[in-house]
């Protein structure tokens, strides 16, 4: 049972995590070599991670997806560290508009001429900030949608991720909220209707346990419980 | 379309909160009421006066400021929709 239990609090921990690092903003540092537009076909596959059309455009299976061709520096530790060395980095820049993830994005057109105006050359290097969520995968030809775009001196620059340390302090105050709620519709409504029951399941076991303090064995418990069942003489 | 979607589904998440923390303030304020009032006649076994005296305490509670103040959880949301909305689109 406790595996059970364990086995299904590691998975929904999993899942919470896994959805919190695709929605949540993230910050690369990088610099923008091309803009692009491609027309892609969705499948059942990969369509759960795109947005939709432009703001107020009509839904088609095919459509043009914008993209931002960059060459972004390596980091780990989900990002907070920056490394020296380089990968291509390639986002799409899609309007969330009024649906999931909640960024309510509609300046995709302006978001692209930004992404224009700020491309560099290997001599010349313009770096940006580029703020984005989702994910990069090669096998599901999918791209992390670019939020915004920030010119900045150098690739040194360090991002403090505001927006997340706020989430993270206001998830915490509501989880201990929730289960401050919980304690207190436990305390007052499920307690006193149990109380009645509950006296009546301690007799219950009681009786069990004089019984159950004979057997021994799970064949001798097995025994003793039928006979709790057993009419008494 | 997508708007109307987001207005009512979020209307109706809002409202599942707002009654679940007006049900749980009110339980947290008559729980400290009876504390009260068991603190200062712990001999007295007078369920009549007990009752106007947690009653009344309610109505003080439905009559003070707190019962308006968690109607903010309709206020903050949308205006921090409009702050994203504002953050994200402005150049």
């Amino acid at each position: 049972m406790r595996y059970v239990r364990n086995t299904i609090r590691v998975l929904v921990f999993i899942l919470v995590a896994g959805l919190l690092h695709y929605v949540l903003p993230q910050h690369d540092v990088a610099r923008i070599t091309s803009t692009e537009v491609i027309r892609m076909d969705f499948s059942s596959v990969n369509r759960l991670f795109f947005a939709q059309p432009d703001s107020s455009n009509t839904e088609f299976a095919t459509r043009d997806i914008r993209l931002i061709n960059s060459q972004k520096k390596r980091t780990w530790f989900l990002g907070f560290f920056q490394r020296e060395s380089e990968q291509v980095m390639v986002y799409r820049n899609e309007d969330t508009g009024w649906i999931w993830p909640p960024y309510f994005k509609f300046d995709s057109s302006d978001l692209q001429a930004e992404a224009s105006a700020n491309m560099s050359a290997p001599a010349a290097e313009q770096w940006v900030v580029i703020t984005h969520y989702g994910w990069r995968n090669r096998f599901f030809t999918i791209y992390p949608n670019a939020i915004a775009i920030r010119p900045i001196d150098g690739p040194g620059t360090t991002v403090v991720p505001w927006f997340n340390i706020f989430f993270f302090i206001f998830a915490g105050i509501a989880a201990l909220f929730i289960r401050a709620m919980w304690r207190q519709f436990r305390e007052r409504v499920i307690d006193p209707a149990l109380g009645n029951a509950g006296d009546a399941w301690d007799k219950v076991e009681g009786h069990a346990d004089n019984v159950g303090d004979k057997a021994t064995g799970i064949w001798g418990r097995l025994t003793a419980w039928m006979n709790t069942w057993r009419a008494k003489k | 379309m997508a708007l109307i979607r987001l207005m009512i589904f979020g209307f109706l998440a809002m409202t599942i909160i707002y009654v679940a923390i007006s049900v749980y303030s009110r339980s947290v304020r008559r729980e400290k009421l009876e504390n009260r009032w068991a603190e200062k006649h712990p001999d007295l076994d007078d369920e009549d006066a007990r009752d106007t005296y947690i009653n009344e305490g309610m109505e003080r509670y439905n009559n003070g400021i707190r019962p308006k103040l968690i109607l903010s959880v309709y206020v903050i949301p949308t205006i921090l929709v409009v702050l994203v909305l504002v953050f994200t689109n402005w150049n």
